[in-house]
């Protein structure tokens, strides 16, 4: 192997991947997409779209509704207008029609009815345009509770105020790990674990399908004959493996630094995102988690591109690419997919095995470290045997390659691809 | 660096496809400094031969020495080749790709772009220099392709098919720069069907068929040994009077001229005074065959015949 032209063929497939329109727009459309889940999205779940909400309350005779529209107007985002407080006298359909027809003409937002229960008092209902913020319904939902918890708690002596604080308080979470106890564990872990995971399977899959693509392009149109008299197969095949490398750590680069400006810079102006979001940039960023993430992203990119280049040189055509393609891709999604058991999981035996085949060792591993930290010794045993699935695979794709990049007309069959693996 | 008598030299090389053989015990020898004509129908096997010679195919038999080395990657850079399907990198601007494919030939980076913008000069393109390759004529990008097959002064030029789709203007700008390649000193094998060509350019040849030598050597003493078998004619007379004459074999005739092909055994002068008893003879001259004659004459069947071969197996 030629070291010079290897750095000639990745510097060229460098090149071409950066300037390409894909890779452009992913560069900016990620982040700008991460920039829109993190702080857009938050914004507006955090307001609804009118700012007051005129509710009207029909009461069928649990004489509640004038507790309840005192509950209502302590709720401030959204603001909650009582515009009517009416005795009804069943909620049937003709007795509901005129108030519908309001919420039609949008005089009034929605309206709630209260119905008598035998076991809990009564029993409420909202009838509105707009039943799709949850939010909002879940602070209806809890006026009308605690409205009914007054009356069932009148005269038992228990506190009102009391339960009211216990209906609003949460399961709070520690993580203990060998490090030490932290707060919040699992939400910022799956938060963390995911945002990794979707990196990786995202550069992967942009940079590695733009590599397959170029190698088929490059097989059709009989370039690879020109290029096989000038360099050989291994070093043509490394040379693009690694500029593809060298294209998805610059987008990873651009992606990361992106991100820390966003969240060292935008995010504390922004305090309701922070407050939404729940990101502790702290729990977030960790240095081990960085060191860990920097080795498995490079390894894992390594290998799948590897796949992907060997796919790629047994297709003649972009069709059949796009089938092989999946075929190689079906690891990396099964792993995506095995995150998800993992973060629920993550001393299972089934998780530990995972984390130790090649194939997914990059995102299980990956999530194993930042739910539930794994001995030191399965860490460095999953990153050695990804290594050497590496070697593996490469010098296996290298024998291939050569054989499969200049058959035209035909793909090859898995036996003729095993006999060359075979041979020489 | 010495300059072996043969550039390039195989002995009975032997490719073999899954259940057919492309290349069947092929010997040729390419004198230095010369250019070398490989002729033979579609399907002859000339593009699977100019591959197992160049290394980009193992060979299943026999010996190739290329530039006095019996492997060809190790002198890899010396070599410049032209596949007869032809592709570029269709995104990249044109001088770059000179400049790349110069530059995995063992030119540096700078020296690689020099080159790459003296050529584009050369073959009048230095106006596209900044556009993308793809967005190229094909017969522009053809010229580009010739530029990046010899831009490194390689010794050994090997151009299979380079004349297919060209216009009149290109095909006398290629044969020109075909022709300067030998000047400069390189030796170039050409694989062509375009028998003119041949005539034009080529010192030597091989004719193949089936992956077989058929015919092979110095275009001169190919024609010589067939003697001038070949009557040129320019007559009046009325049509059909040149049909069945007396010692000839085949007679094109268009009216006013008509070549005739003699029997092996005819009396040329004979021939001639019998012509004159038919028409009126305005010109007359004995001539070698044309290569493209020899070359029907070879191969002819496969032309006019359906291959019986694979339906025998069938």
């Amino acid at each position: 192997m030629n070291v010079t032209q290897i750095i000639k063929i990745a510097r060229r497939e460098f090149l071409a991947r950066v300037r390409s329109r894909a890779f452009i727009l992913m560069t900016i459309m990620v982040p700008a997409f991460m920039a829109a889940y993190m702080f857009v999205l938050p914004l507006l779940f955090s307001t609804t779209g009118t700012e007051t909400l005129r509710v009207a309350v029909l009461d069928t005779g649990t004489d509640l509704a004038d507790a309840l529209a005192d509950r209502l107007a302590e709720i401030d985002r959204p603001r909650i207008d009582v515009t009517e407080r009416t005795l009804v006298p069943d909620d049937s359909d003709e007795t509901r029609a005129p108030y519908s027809d309001a919420v039609r003409r949008e005089t009034i937002d929605g309206y709630l009815v209260l119905v008598e229960d035998p076991v809990i008092v009564a029993r409420a209902r909202y009838y509105a345009r707009e039943t799709g913020n949850p939010p909002m319904l879940r602070a209806l939902e809890r006026a009308v509770e605690s409205t009914i918890l007054d009356r069932l708690l009148v005269d038992t002596g228990v506190d009102v105020a009391q339960v009211r604080a216990l209906l609003r308080s949460d399961l709070g979470t520690t993580t203990i790990s060998a490090e030490g106890e932290e707060e919040g564990g699992f939400e910022a872990a799956f938060f963390s674990t995911f945002a990794l995971a979707m990196l990786l399977y995202m550069a992967v899959i942009i940079n590695g399908q733009g590599m397959a693509l170029a190698i088929v392009e490059e097989k059709s149109s009989r370039l690879i004959e020109v290029i096989l008299g000038a360099v050989t197969a291994t070093e043509f095949m490394t040379g693009k493996i690694l500029g593809v490398l060298g294209s998805g750590l610059t987008q990873l680069a651009v992606w990361v630094g992106v991100a820390l400006f966003g969240l060292v810079f935008v995010l504390p102006t922004l305090s309701v995102g922070a407050e939404i979001a729940g990101v502790d940039l702290a729990s977030i960023l960790s240095i081990e988690l960085l060191v860990y993430f920097s080795i498995l992203f490079t390894l894992g990119y390594f290998f799948y591109s590897i796949l992907f280049a060997t796919v790629a040189a047994t297709c003649t055509s972009t069709e059949e690419l796009s089938q092989a393609l999946f075929a190689a891709m079906l690891p990396l999604i099964v792993a995506l997919f095995a995150t998800f058991y993992v973060l629920a999981n993550p001393s299972t035996l089934a998780t530990r095995v995972l984390s130790l085949l090649p194939p997914f060792t990059p995102l299980v591993m990956l999530a194993r470290i930042n739910v539930l930290p794994p001995p030191l010794w399965e860490v460095w045993l999953g990153i050695m045997l990804l290594v050497l699935g590496i070697l593996v695979t490469g010098w296996l794709s290298a024998k291939i390659f050569r054989y499969a990049l200049l058959m035209h007309g035909k793909r090859p069959t898995l036996p003729e691809l095993l006999g060359v693996m075979r041979a020489s | 660096m010495s300059t072996p008598a043969v550039a390039l030299r195989c002995q009975a090389l032997v490719k073999r496809f899954a259940d057919t053989i492309a290349v069947d015990h092929l010997d040729l020898t390419v004198p230095t400094g010369t250019i070398f004509g490989l002729l033979g129908p579609n399907g002859s096997g000339k593009t699977s031969a100019i591959r197992t010679m160049l290394g980009i195919y193992v060979p299943d038999a026999g010996s190739v020495e290329v530039l006095g080395s019996s492997d060809p990657m190790a002198v890899r850079h010396r070599i410049g080749y032209l596949p007869e399907e032809r592709g570029l990198y269709a995104k990249m601007k044109v001088i770059d790709q000179l400049a790349f494919l110069a530059s995995i030939r063992g030119l540096d980076q700078k020296e690689a772009t020099r080159r790459a913008g003296a050529w584009l000069e050369r073959v009048g393109l230095a106006d596209s220099a900044q556009s993308p390759t793809g967005e190229l004529s094909k017969g522009m990008q053809q010229k580009v392709q010739f530029a990046s097959a010899v831009i490194h002064d390689p010794d050994l030029v090997v151009l299979d098919e380079p004349f297919t789709g060209l216009d009149p203007v290109n095909t006398r700008l290629l044969k020109e720069l075909i022709l300067e390649q030998r000047k400069r000193g390189a030796t170039v094998l050409l694989s062509t069907h375009l028998m003119e060509q041949v005539e034009a350019l080529c010192e030597s040849i091989c004719l193949i068929d089936h992956g077989r030598a058929v015919l092979s050597g110095v275009l001169a003493d190919i024609k010589a040994s067939y003697g001038r078998n070949t009557i040129d004619l320019e007559y009046r007379g009325t049509a059909g009077a040149l049909a069945s004459v007396p010692g000839v074999r085949r007679c094109e005739d268009t009216g006013q001229e008509a070549r005739l092909e003699l029997e092996p055994d005819a009396d040329a002068q004979a021939v001639i005074r019998s012509l004159l008893d038919r028409v009126e003879i305005q010109a007359v001259r004995l001539d070698h065959p044309h290569i493209e004659e020899i070359y029907l004459e070879k191969v002819g069947h496969r032309e006019t015949a359906p291959d019986t071969t694979h339906a025998a197996t069938a």
